[in-house]
Formats: structure tokens, sequence, C-alpha cells
């Protein structure tokens, strides 16, 4: 009995020693820090394509940890580090803060006003269901707010929303301060706008923890929505700016290469790096970009998505209860109907 | 065994004659043995793709099997078919975060066996095994879950005593089990199960050998012969590494074993047992 309890000893130790290494850092400030900057040297996906030399990140940032460095402390210079990246897709999650890199959007005109939609072209109506607030403006013109891609669009919700604005001739789709949400609605209310496969763009992701080691460029595709559900195939122009991030950026990607489609706004916020989840020892979590997505040309819009017609909102005429942007939108579609009346 | 635990389970388990030799007469009966086992114990856990820490907490599992000694030369060879679900839910060092995960691995393994003397039985051989399920890290928010798949073929073996303790008779056996050669899923790198749902299905199944599908589970049991009724009582480890693109991921599960094991056969309608039957237990002597 004892040799078999001796071989069992060896095979248990064998085994346990036979398991695959991981790396592990310990649980005090230096660990903490080293924990991060490696995981970000690892497995974020723009370092490159941004100019960030991460190394000297880490030489700038890590004398500023020391054993002594209390919680507090340590979050905020994770979260300078973290702002190299100038990402909006990176945070840091501590149980008393989340960090949060805010110049995508703070460094440039708002160029939106929820307030003003509401009162001088809503009158305070419209329909909202599933994320959306729809109604028909003067001069048969179909105004649909999409405040965030973490609302879901139920196909019956489109189905009506389309049925109830069929007799509009054209169509504002506001995204302007949608932050995003989950990437699969982008296809759900696309193929509400398409009559055909199209080309939606490329994804990629890391492969390795090297800096330029990706996948080969995958190709995804959209479907239009079935037969039998209500399509839209009249002009629409899509609202943007600078906080249309992450999600509906990729909408505002994507619908800019339909041809009845015009971006109006400002340009978009970006965020086209799919993001991934970590953890740190002591138990803070960190998200990054990790798998980047490319338009249907293979441009990369983590930097933003352009409009075709760049108009900021009026200060001075929002007062008057106008919004510039949106009253752009609206003459363009008028004169998009008048043209092709005249034809 | 006893003639009156054959009959009682016997008439317990009226189920399809798989244990019947086709002769209107048997003379050799090989009973099924069924075990049903429920483990409780800890687990360790680590799944690079979900987190670089080491997740701590509490594993438990329901496990079935059925042994027989097989038809062909029956003294010799014995064959096992079983599965194991298990739950496990275990947390961070810093407590901030819980991991769920969730398995079921059904197994078939034939062993050919050698009794040594007083009482001791040397068995090896092989088998295949298929594992499924998924560890989820909910605060994750587009990597929440990492799925778990994989098919092997390996070795196996056991190592039995049969003989009492006191007035009681018992049955202690080791059996450690191994996969050698097969496949196993797991994604790229940072791949996302967005990209695979998107259709990009490619580098998905990986080679599995002890390199890079390391696993070792251990059974470490005492059959406790109560009369007609017999309680097992054990230990498993059951200790799994795997490294796939990357992605390395760990889990070690030490687990209390308390189950009960019965043996039974069933009868082809219009054939008997002749009274001077041998009766070739899996396991049992």
């Amino acid at each position: 009995m004892n040799k078999l309890l001796s071989v069992i000893a060896i095979i248990m130790t064998l085994a346990v020693a036979s398991c695959h290494h991981v790396e592990e850092w310990p649980d005090d400030p230096v660990g903490n820090f080293d924990a991060l900057w490696t995981g970000i040297d690892r497995h974020y996906c723009f370092l490159d394509e941004k100019g960030i030399d991460w190394d000297s990140v880490y030489s700038v940032y890590r004398p500023q940890v020391s054993d002594q460095t209390d919680p507090v402390a340590l979050f905020n210079i994770c979260s300078d580090m973290l702002d190299e990246l100038r990402d909006g897709h990176v945070n840091i999650t501590s149980p008393f803060a989340t960090s949060y890199y805010k110049k995508w959007w703070s460094d440039y005109p708002q160029n939106y006003n929820e307030r003003l939609v509401d009162e001088y072209y809503l009158h305070f109506g419209g329909f909202t269901r599933g994320g959306f607030t729809y109604a028909i403006l003067p001069d048969s013109i179909a105004y649909v707010r999409y405040s965030t891609f973490a609302s879901t669009p139920g196909d019956a919700t489109l189905d009506w929303m389309l049925m109830l604005l069929r007799d509009c001739h054209g169509m504002v789709f506001d995204i302007r301060d949608n932050g995003g949400g989950s990437i699969s609605y982008v296809e759900t209310i696309v193929s509400r706008f398409i009559d055909r496969r199209i080309l939606a763009g490329y994804i990629t992701h890391k492969s390795g923890p090297g800096h330029n080691e990706f996948s080969e460029p995958y190709a995804y595709y959209f479907d239009p929505v079935a037969d039998g559900r209500f399509r839209w195939d009249k002009p629409v122009v899509v609202l943007t700016n600078r906080s249309t991030f992450s999600a509906a950026n990729n909408f505002a990607s994507v619908m800019s290469s339909l041809p009845q489609v015009t971006l109006i706004g400002d340009r978009t916020g970006g965020g086209s790096g799919m993001p991934f989840s970590s953890e740190m020892p002591c138990g803070w979590s960190y998200r990054f970009s990790a798998s980047p997505v490319y338009d249907a040309e293979m441009r990369l819009t983590e930097f933003g998505v352009d409009p075709d017609i760049r108009v900021d909102l009026d200060p001075e005429m929002a007062l008057k209860g106008i919004d510039t942007i949106l009253e752009t939108a609206l003459e363009f579609l008028r004169n998009k109907e008048t043209d092709s009346d005249s034809r | 065994m006893r003639l009156h635990l054959l009959l009682i389970s016997f008439l317990m388990f009226a189920l399809p004659a798989f244990a019947v030799d086709s002769d209107s007469t048997v003379a050799v009966v090989r009973p099924v043995l069924s075990s049903y086992s429920l483990e409780i114990g800890s687990a360790h856990q680590c799944d690079t793709y979900l987190t670089p820490l080491h997740y701590s907490g509490w594993q438990t599992a329901f496990d079935y099997e059925r042994m027989q000694a097989m038809r062909h030369d029956p003294d010799r060879n014995v064959m096992a078919l079983g599965a194991r679900l298990s739950v496990a839910r275990t947390l961070n060092q810093a407590g901030t975060a819980a991991m769920w995960s969730i398995a079921l691995c059904p197994r078939w393994a034939m062993m050919w066996r050698y009794r040594v003397g007083c009482g001791f039985t040397l068995a090896g051989g092989g088998g295949v095994a298929a594992s499924i399920g998924a560890v989820s890290l909910m605060r994750n928010g587009n990597n929440p879950v990492s799925a778990r798949a994989a098919i092997t073929a390996g070795i196996t073996g056991m190592a039995v005593w049969n003989g009492s303790l006191g007035h009681l008779p018992v049955t202690i056996f080791y059996r450690p089990s191994m996969p050698l050669i097969g496949a196993f899923f797991s994604p790229d790198y940072d791949e996302l199960y967005y990209e695979i749902w998107l259709g990009n299905h490619k580098g998905l199944c990986h080679a599995a050998w002890p390199g890079s599908y390391f696993r070792l589970d251990n059974q470490l049991a005492a059959d406790l012969h109560f009369g007609a009724t017999t309680l097992r009582i054990g230990y498993r480890c059951d200790i799994t590494s795997t490294k796939a693109a990357g992605i390395v991921s760990r889990d070690i599960t030490h687990a209390f074993v308390i189950g009960v094991t019965a043996e039974w056969i069933s009868l082809r309608a219009g054939s008997r047992r002749t009274p001077d039957a041998r009766i070739i237990s899996a396991l049992y002597e």
C-alpha cells in the first residue's frame, strides 16, 4: 500500500510540474503596475498605429510607483499611463473609480443638444421604442434618433418604425452622442438599408504578444433583412459628432459606403478597436483595444470617420431653437427631393 | 457477489440485455458495475484568454460510470463507460470577480488486467474521451466566456486491491488516465468570439498532445461493501493544462468523492443462469 501511495505522489508531483507556465505578478503597487503595463504591451493593438513608444511610457511612469504608493495614487498613475494610448476604449476600474480618457470628444465642440431637437423639432412628441426616437418632420422628412447601441433594435420595432415613416421621401438618422454598445446591432440596422449583400469591412486581431503580430484581415459581410420585412431605399442623412463612438463609429463607417447615404456633422470619435478585458493582481479590471476593425476599403477608423458635409452646431442659432447640423440635413434632403422631382 | 444482490439488482434494473451471453444457459455472468458519485472539493483555475490571474474556489461534480468484464476473455478484459458533469465557482485573489465553469466529459475505456495475487490486480489500456464546457468571467465585456471542447484518446490504468478491513470487505483502487492525442478548441490569442461568429473559423482546432493538452485524472477510492450496498469514498484530483495560440488554461481540482455502486445483471427472456455460473466482476473479487 505504501508503494502505491508513493507512486501516486510521484505522479501527482510530475503532473503539477507539467502544467504550462503562467506569468504572475505580486499583489503590491509595483507588481500591479507591471502587470498592467505588460498586459497592454502584449495585447493593445494600436501601439504602432499611434506611434506610441510603450517602453518609454514605462520609463516615465514606473519610477512614480513604489511599495509605499497608496491605491488612489496608483490608480491615478495607471490612469495617466493609459491616457497615453489616446483611446476611449481603454480604462481601468477599481472599487472606487473608473478611469476614462475623454479627449477624443472633450477637445471638440459637442455639436449636439438633445433638448434642442426634442423641443424645437419633435415638440416633445414622436415615438420612442427600443432605443429609437422617431417622428415625421415638416416636408415629409423622417427623423430617427438612435441614442445607444446598447439598446436592442428589435425586428418588430424596426418594421413598425419604417412602416410608419414609409411616406417620407428622406430620412435623418441621428447618431450624435451615440457612444456605442453592441456591434452586432450594426448589422441589424444596416440590413434595413441594403438590398443585397455588402462588404461591411475587415476585422483582425492580435495573434501574439508582439506589437506587429496580427491575424490576416477577415472580410465580413452584411446581408439585407429577410424578404417581407420593411426596408428603406430612399435618401438617408446620418448625423455624427465627436461623441459618435465605437459601434456607432462602425455604423457610420458602413453606412457611408452606401450610395444613398450622406454623413453630415462632425468627424466621429473613432473607437474601431474591439475591446478586451483583463485584470491586475489587486483585482482591478482594465479594458483595452485588441481587435482592429477596418472599413470596406481597408481603412482604419480608429481616428474617426469624416462626414461628407462638415457642419458645426452654431451656439447662437441653438439659442434661437435651430440645430444647424439638422437644418443642413433637412435642406440637403429637400434639395434631393427637388432634384428627383425635376428629373 | 452474493446471489441476493444479483437478484435485487436484476429487479431494480430491468434494462435491455447488455450483459447477457447469447446462450440460453448462461455459464459466465458478467455483472455491470454501476457507480454514482458526487464530488465536492476545491478548484484552482486560470485562463489567460479571460484573465492572467489565478482563481480559487469550490467545485462539485456528478460522475456516473459502468464497468464490465468484456465478452471476449472476460477474465482479462474490462470496459468502462462513464460521464462526468462538473461545476465550479472560483474567485480571484482579491475577491473582486467570480469565474464560473461547467464541463461535461463522457469517456470510454478498455483495459487489460492482470491478477497479481494477494488480492492485487493491475490493469492498463486505452480509451477515448470528450470534453465540452465553458468558463465565464462575466465582468469582462467582449471576452466574458472561454469555450472548451476537446476529443482525445489516451491511456488509462488501474491498481486494485480486494481485501478486508476487519470483517468489512473492501476494494481499494487507484485509477489514473491521461490523454495522449486528439484535438481541442481554442480561439486565437486575442480573437473575439464575435469574429468567430462572423465566420472566421481559421485556426480554431489544435492538435492535442501532452505538450499542448496535458490532463491527468487521478482517482483513489475505497469501496466498502456493506451487505447489498457498496459505499464508495475517495479522492479525485483532475489536472488539466492547455496551451494554444499563446493562451494558457489550467484547471486543478481536488475533490472528496462519495458514492454508491451496485453490480447487476440482466438476462434475456428465456435464458437463465446456471447455479454454478462463474461471476466475473469488473472490479471486485
